[in-house]
């Protein structure tokens, strides 16, 4: 019974880590329509960027900050110098932009921190474990679980609450008539494009402690996000809340009962979606 | 018109008589490049012609590959061109298969999907050791040709280099005709402007799952030579890797044009051979270079050429015309 438990818990870890990572890849897309390749090099340049911050300051809690801040100015940047570019030629443009972006990001990536595998440790409490109705657990895992939910709830927030949120949306549906009313566009879109980078950085930098940081860690975490934003709906938030918690728990009892096949299990599900849903379980047609 | 006729021609002669010019190392060096312009041939009809980007492109590649390699490690006599048929066709009915299932999303999704299954492929290579032979992947010779009269010995450089010249370029000239055809310039429509094309009578969807099947099949072939010539594959051939090989090598050369793949073959494999001997970092150029290539210059290396050549020939005759039309892929 412990262990069931232990395993669930361990699935809502993973699928915490996966909405951070979904998260920005769902509301660049969702507010800008652009499919950011990158975003999973950008995960990974969060972790390695995290490494080194933790080496120069030996606070865990820095890198938290400073590395996704770091992200938010290269996000920037990039919309600014590349994507803008070749925004307007479409769609396949920006995938291959942002493809060719990841493929150099990766090559930097190891041309800065080489190819061994690295390790971030956690200090003080967030390094110990809770014991609770006879059940120990990480609580670092814990941490994770909870700055998701954290995360979730705010950006919910900020989209459907306030005032910027508002401008954003407004901006999506109709960016000449907002660029009209006085609201300035590519300030928008600068700002959601590194929100979203920086989100990215910041599952990096979550992700360090609880997995190693390697060069191959952006391919091992690209496919299931990207999953998870084909199963919950391209666009859809609630959609990648849902699809992160089916497949961290596909992952972790198909590891537990079927671990030959575990792998597949995710595109087992992803191929039925496709079939009987193709707008994914909470997109919108069309 | 009559210039590309002559670039070709000469292109072939020189192609022709390569052995006789240059050593068995760069004799190796061309097979490797006449085998992936091929495979990056499969991927522009796709992405170029039909507008479809897939990240899934390796694929076919891979399975072409390990289905050569499976017949040749279960009979090592099967007979040479039977084992390229038979790898066409497996990815034929694969492609069909998988296009049927994937076509129904256009754009990113397709592209996501796409990834997604190349996943499942990747899986499939590492996890299902007895056909496969899982992380250690398959080893095999190349067989003898037997053409009743005259025995052909593949191990030979010269000869194999020969047979890819003559079955690959045939195969080319072949894929070089279907774009003049009727359904090859459906398919460009695809491409162009898909929502008019049923008010003409056309049907995007079968186009697209016809171009896709044609693409998987030829990707398959390269596959099929591509375990021929290195021998060996492994799982890793289905990969994001291999498909940002196709990626890079189209885009280099020129996306949309026929000969650009080629031209990017040939770019990128020599490239890689010169840079790779003196840096480790070659990768991270070819990004660049590809990162500047969908920037600028989205027409590549066969875009910067006729440009020459056009202004060249407009100083002569005062007219400047745009040799051919690349077209914006959507």
């Amino acid at each position: 019974m412990s262990q069931i438990i232990i395993f669930g818990l361990h699935g809502l870890t993973y699928a915490g880590l996966l909405f951070l990572i979904a998260s920005g890849l769902t509301i660049v897309f969702g507010m800008m329509r652009i499919l950011n390749f990158a975003h999973a090099s950008f995960y990974m340049l969060g972790a390695y960027l995290s490494y080194t911050l933790f080496l120069k300051t030996g606070h865990f809690w820095v890198c938290l900050i400073v590395s996704p801040a770091l992200l938010f100015l290269i996000g920037v940047l990039v919309e600014r110098v590349l994507i803008r570019k070749v925004h307007s030629l479409g769609l396949v443009y920006d995938l291959l932009l942002t493809f060719g972006l990841g493929y150099v990001l990766g090559e930097i990536v190891k041309w800065i921190w080489g190819t061994m595998p690295l390790s971030v440790k956690v200090e003080g409490f967030l390094a110990g474990s809770l014991t609770l109705l006879g059940i120990t657990y990480p609580v670092y895992r814990l941490f994770i679980l909870l700055v998701a939910l954290g995360i979730g709830i705010g950006l919910a927030l900020i989209l459907f609450k306030t005032n910027l949120g508002i401008i954003i949306r407004a901006s999506v549906d109709d960016s000449e008539m907002c660029n009209a009313l006085g609201i300035n566009i590519p300030l928008i879109f600068g700002g959601v494009f590194g929100f979203g980078v920086a989100l990215a950085g910041f599952a990096g930098v979550m992700a360090g402690p609880l997995l190693t940081i390697s060069t191959d860690m952006a391919n091992m975490v690209l496919l299931d996000a990207f999953v998870v934003v084909i199963v919950g709906g391209l666009s859809s938030l609630g959609g990648a809340v849902l699809a992160s918690l089916i497949i961290g728990q596909l992952q972790s009892f198909g590891a537990l009962l079927i671990p030959e096949v575990s792998m597949v299990l995710i595109y087992v599900l992803m191929a039925l979606v496709l079939i009987f849903k193709p707008s994914g379980l909470l997109g919108k047609k069309g | 018109m009559k210039q590309t006729f002559y670039y070709t021609a000469g292109g072939v002669v020189l192609l022709c008589l390569a052995p006789f010019i240059i050593g068995e190392v760069y004799l190796n060096l061309l097979i490797e490049i006449i085998i992936y312009s091929l495979y990056a041939l499969s991927f522009n009809i796709l992405l170029g012609y039909g507008g479809l980007l897939s990240f899934g492109h390796s694929v076919f590649l891979g399975v072409g590959a390990y289905v050569t390699g499976i017949i040749l490690l279960r009979a090592p006599d099967f007979p040479f061109l039977a084992v390229i048929l038979i790898s066409g066709l497996g990815t034929l009915v694969l492609g069909l298969g998988l296009g049927s299932l994937l076509l129904k999303q256009t754009g990113p999704a397709f592209a996501l999907l796409t990834l997604a299954f190349n996943g499942i492929f990747a899986t499939i290579a590492i996890k299902w050791k007895s056909v496969t032979g899982g992380d250690d992947g398959i080893c095999i010779f190349r067989p003898t040709i037997n053409l009743g009269a005259i025995l052909l010995d593949t191990t030979d450089v010269t000869v194999f280099y020969y047979l890819c010249l003559v079955l690959i370029g045939g195969l080319t000239f072949l894929l070089w005709r279907f774009t003049k055809t009727a359904m090859g310039h459906t398919v460009l429509l695809l491409r162009e402007n898909e929502g008019r094309m049923p008010f003409l009578g056309y049907n995007p969807a079968l186009a697209r799952l016809i171009l896709f099947t044609l693409s998987a099949t030829v990707a398959g072939i390269a596959g099929s030579f591509y375990m021929l010539f290195f021998g060996t594959v492994a799982y890793n051939i289905i990969g994001v890797e291999m498909t940002a090989i196709a990626l890079l090598m189209t885009f280099i050369g020129g996306v949309g044009m026929f000969f650009g793949p080629l031209l990017g073959a040939a770019f990128y494999t020599y490239v890689q051979n010169l840079l790779s001997g003196i840096t480790n970092k070659w990768p991270f150029f070819m990004g660049i270079i590809f990162i500047l290539m969908v920037l600028y210059q989205p027409k590549g290396l066969i875009g910067i050429f006729s440009g020459l050549v056009s202004r060249i020939g407009s100083l002569k005759r005062r007219t400047s015309q745009e040799p051919h039309s690349g077209g914006p892929i959507r």
